[in-house]
């Protein structure tokens, strides 16, 4: 009996941990052929700078499904306030012509545009897609 | 205090602090927002982009050189002082800057400014080593920036207040310049009620409407004052003509009550004569078949001199009822028989009468007797001696021509004769009754009422008319007019 007390115990706490954790994870489509990208590369991507791979260019889509997620994305990602993010891209859209990222604002919208387009590179929870198999997670971006 | 609320000026004021009260709040909390959200997004950009220059930074120091410089790097960035805390944790190793001011945080990371009340901002971010990760965990004091917020409130309700200040005070500067012209037009309309109908309401004013206003109030007020004053002289007019007809109204009553008591007494006379008219003949005859000294012929003496007496008395009475026709009509000027009148008037007057005679100026001739003329100066010259004998007075006498209205509202020449006395004068009473036969304000005994009876029979058998003005205490005036003779009428001998 105290046995099994004790089990149901440790049972209960590594629930807890592993539902507790969250994190923010860079995503793309399982068959895509970006392998990895480090932080500043993916800073560039979602400052609307062209990234290449395999010779084509990789192409942002701004997840911002959820509050908290967009805040993630800007603290970590582009490490920016949300009006200094948006001076940046507007700045580099009329002086460089860089890519606006595309802003979605549904996650299965998200999913639907990175399952059509293999170059495609979003973020986003990763128990939102960590068992989805069409989804591949490139790196973590953030975890708490 | 409800006067002043309920005013112009008051309502307007009333207004602008109410504006002032509802809005000032809002223009504060509204700004102090705009000013928090700046700073926040001000302070948490630097953060975010700092602390990535400082993982990448990190990122960038060699491998063997990591455990040995980690503590110096740190250190480093948080001598800079707006690093309050910083610390490496590589699994359960942990480097913290010497120089960090605060412990460990018990907490996760922070997304929003001032999200905790710790007034401390962490920031996690992730280095990447050759085969792991390590954690970079960074504080930033949020103090300065929220100093920098309080003063910037601070300012902000400080201009809040100016502002309100400033408005109030143009407000009680723009109530006064509005409500000006409209005190002056109240007070101006105030007199106007008080009567002083001649003041003016046209105002000065930098507001058109309100120049407008009193433009439309002055034009207003003219037709109005000239309306009054139409209205007014039309009252007037309609109240001098409502007294002439009354007078004329009165004047016809009196012409034919007179006309009738005279077509009664006239009626009366005629048939006493005929009565007296024998018992004259045969007292007279019985008179001279009688020895004179004997007592029937002192009998029938009284007889007969009371029959003379009652004859004279009919044919007074039918002068005044104009039945005895004129014996001696001719065309004659009037100041010969008055003069004769007068001559005879002098000589019945007492010491205490003062006769007064205007220059007798010849008037125009008039078509009559004479003689009946003369009974009526003596007749009216009697009156007056009769009203001045206790107490004396004056009596004048006057001649002249003048004008009036005749029967057909034409000018008519007329020969005038007034004769006025400063006796004791009449009540308006007596003044409608005495021209009435038998009407007098005399002892018994001492008169007939037949005097003035007799005048204004004459008077009107001639064509004229006879007005008189008097008062009690302030004597009488007697105005004969007689109409002028025309040239058709026969012409007699006049009397000189």
């Amino acid at each position: 009996m105290r046995r099994a007390f004790l089990y149901l115990l440790l049972l209960s706490v590594s629930g807890l941990l592993h539902g507790g954790q969250k994190s923010v994870v860079l995503i793309a489509r399982a068959d895509s052929k970006v392998s990895d990208l480090d932080s500043l590369t993916v800073r560039k991507l979602f400052m609307g700078w062209p990234v290449l791979v395999n010779g084509g260019p990789l192409h942002a889509i701004r997840n911002r499904s959820d509050e908290q997620l967009d805040e993630v994305f800007l603290q970590q990602v582009v490490a920016m306030s949300q009006s200094a993010y948006e001076r940046q891209i507007l700045t580099g859209l009329n002086r460089q012509g860089s890519i606006r990222p595309e802003d979605v604002t549904s996650q299965e919208r998200v999913l639907q545009e990175l399952l059509t387009d293999p170059n495609a590179v979003s973020f986003a929870w990763l128990r939102d897609v960590a068992h989805n198999p069409k989804i591949r997670v490139i790196r973590v971006l953030w975890s708490e | 205090m409800e006067r002043v609320i309920n005013s112009l000026r008051g309502r307007l004021l009333a207004v602008v602090l109410l504006i002032n009260a509802a809005l000032a709040p809002l223009l504060y909390l509204g700004l102090s927002r705009i000013v928090e959200e700046g700073y926040a997004d001000l302070f948490v950009n630097s953060v975010r982009s700092y602390s990535r220059m400082v993982a990448d930074q990190l990122e960038a120091v060699p491998s063997q050189d990591f455990a040995a410089r980690s503590q110096d790097v740190l250190d480093d960035f948080a001598v800079s002082g707006l690093v309050v805390f910083a610390q490496i944790e590589d699994g359960t190793k942990r480097v913290r800057s010497a120089v960090s001011q605060l412990p460990a945080p018990g907490r996760g990371e922070d997304f929003h400014f001032h999200e905790h009340s710790d007034q401390a901002y962490y920031i996690s971010h992730s280095v990447k080593r050759d085969d792991h990760e390590v954690v970079l965990r960074l504080g930033f004091d949020e103090t300065p920036t929220l100093e920098q917020i309080a003063a910037a409130k601070r300012r902000v309700l400080a201009a809040v207040l100016a502002f309100a200040l400033v408005s109030t005070v143009l407000a009680i500067a723009l109530s006064r310049v509005i409500a000006r012209p409209v005190v002056r037009l109240r007070e101006a309309a105030k007199r106007i009620a008080r009567g002083e109908v001649s003041t003016e309401l046209l105002q000065h004013s930098s507001i058109a409407e309100m120049r407008e206003l009193s433009h439309h109030l002055e034009h207003m007020r003219r037709e109005l004052v000239g309306t009054s004053e139409r209205l007014q002289s039309e009252i007037r007019e309609r109240e001098a003509s409502e007294g002439k007809r009354l007078e004329l109204e009165r004047r016809l009553q009196h012409r034919e009550r007179i006309a009738t008591i005279g077509t009664l007494a006239g009626g009366m006379a005629h048939e006493f004569n005929n009565i007296m008219t024998p018992i004259l003949l045969y007292s007279q005859l019985a008179l001279n078949g009688t020895a004179q000294n004997g007592a029937l012929a002192s009998d029938l003496k009284r007889i007969v001199a009371a029959a003379h007496r009652a004859r004279s008395l009919v044919n007074r009475i039918l002068t005044f009822s104009r039945e005895m026709d004129s014996q001696e009509a001719r065309v004659f000027t009037l100041a010969p028989t008055v003069a004769e009148a007068l001559a005879l008037v002098r000589a019945i007057m007492p010491a205490n009468i003062e006769i007064v005679v205007d220059p007798l100026e010849d008037t125009p001739p008039v078509s009559g007797d004479p003689g009946q003329l003369h009974q009526v100066v003596v007749n009216l010259c009697l009156n007056a001696y009769h009203a001045m004998r206790v107490a004396g007075g004056r009596l004048t006498l006057r001649l002249g021509a003048a004008e009036h209205a005749g029967k057909g509202g034409a000018r008519e020449r007329y020969a005038m004769l007034q004769v006025a006395d400063t006796g004791h004068g009449m009540e308006p009473a007596v003044m409608q009754h005495i021209f009435d036969p038998f009407f007098t304000t005399r002892e018994v005994g001492e008169g007939t009422g037949l005097g003035l009876s007799v005048v204004h029979g004459i008077v009107t058998s001639m064509g004229g008319s006879i007005q008189v003005e008097s008062a009690p205490g302030r004597g009488a005036r007697f105005t004969v007019l007689l109409p002028v003779a025309t040239a058709l009428e026969p012409a007699a001998t006049d009397v000189a």
